[in-house]
């Protein structure tokens, strides 16, 4: 079967697809998961040109050992697995903690700042309540970023991408003990962090 | 959505975090991650390898050095040969040497990485890999023990080659 459209076929069978070596295949994948993988690696490392490495970097695993994934687990799951341990090994690396949202931690120039800042878009709104929802947006990233990594990929999860405390302990590699409290303290964190807008 | 499991004063950052957007890389990031998967590009990979064997025959034939090697192998082969059965010949004529140390030392020479390979393999059964590895690390002890092996196989030959004599003797 070749389908012209991947609209109603899940990831499963999307990946059989690739197993097959199919190009349309591969680019369906990383459509589907692209943004909810950069975002994850973006929100941890809080720079964009090395969210998209890194991001890059996963994928390019991921598609490249495709004939390893087992389909008993979600694809999602197993991409954001890789993604997070991609994240957390460069931020070994790196030893970087804490970033603003307005550009990355070595942005030494107001040009670089600018280009390593991400904007945070809404849509729908009128021009108060987007200039509220920026503002919160950019407070709830601001928080995050002061998070450390590990919390903030288990609340990023969480919140952000509604897995279970199980699936969230299978993707960081944790046990389910740990991951509970990462998230207790995330969000106790978080909490203080923005106090003064609640 | 997720079960609440947290207290009512995380509402509202978990309702802000569920409304976070996604944010994108840049437009040509799918076509760089393609670039890279290598399963999607396997008549890539054979193209460079046909140019070389062509460029090779435009640089003076080294292709045909390749294609002449397994003369070489039988030219050593009969080299080989020719060393032992005349190493052979020699004993024969100037050692006086039984035939028995004749075809053992034939089978030696001819059969010396064939003995050597099963050796290792028999070794490995006996001794276990960890103690191969351990040997191959060439400690003081290996040292000893190939020592140990190498005089248990002449004392063996010794002991073959006397039973001979005594045979030959009683059947005098």
């Amino acid at each position: 079967m070749t389908p012209k459209s991947y609209t109603d076929v899940s990831d499963q069978q999307v990946v059989v697809f690739a197993q097959e070596g199919r190009e349309d295949a591969y680019r369906e994948l990383i459509k589907r998961y692209e943004r909810p993988v950069f975002s994850l690696i973006f929100r941890m490392v809080r720079d964009k040109e090395t969210a998209e490495d890194l991001a890059q970097e996963t994928f390019i695993k991921v598609l490249n050992n495709i004939d390893r994934y087992r389909p008993e687990f979600k694809f999602s799951s197993w991409l954001f697995k890789i993604a997070n341990n991609i994240t957390i090994d460069h931020l070994r690396r790196r030893q970087i903690d804490t970033i603003s949202i307005e550009g990355a931690p070595d942005a030494i120039t107001a040009e670089r700042a600018r280009a390593t800042a991400v904007t945070v878009t809404s849509g729908g709104e009128s021009a108060l309540e987007e200039l509220e929802s920026r503002e919160l947006g950019e407070a709830i990233e601001k928080a995050i970023a002061r998070l450390r990594p590990e919390y903030r990929a288990c609340i990023i999860l969480r919140h952000v991408e509604d897995y279970s405390y199980d699936e969230i302990a299978e993707i960081v590699k944790l046990p389910l003990g740990t991951v509970k409290t990462y998230i207790h303290r995330a969000r106790q964190e978080l909490r203080e962090y923005l106090g003064d807008l609640r | 959505m997720i079960e609440h499991d947290f207290d009512e004063e995380f509402v509202p950052i978990a309702a802000e975090l569920q409304r976070l957007p996604y944010m994108s890389p840049s437009r040509d990031f799918a076509d760089r991650v393609i670039a890279n998967i290598d399963r999607l590009q396997p008549a890539k990979a054979v193209g460079p390898v046909l140019a070389s064997r062509h460029l090779e025959l435009h640089q003076g034939g080294q292709q045909a050095v390749v294609r002449r090697r397994p003369v070489g192998i039988v030219r050593a082969t009969g080299r080989a040969t020719v060393g032992v059965a005349l190493i052979a010949a020699a004993a024969f004529m100037f050692f006086e040497v039984d035939v028995l140390t004749a075809i053992l030392a034939a089978a030696s020479t001819q059969y010396a990485f064939a003995i050597a390979a099963v050796g290792a393999q028999v070794g490995a059964v006996v001794l276990g890999p960890e103690t191969i590895a351990y040997l191959q690390a060439g400690a003081l002890q290996a040292v000893l023990l190939y020592l140990t092996l190498a005089v248990g196989l002449f004392g063996g030959y010794a002991a073959v080659r006397t039973a001979a004599q005594i045979a030959k003797r009683k059947a005098a």
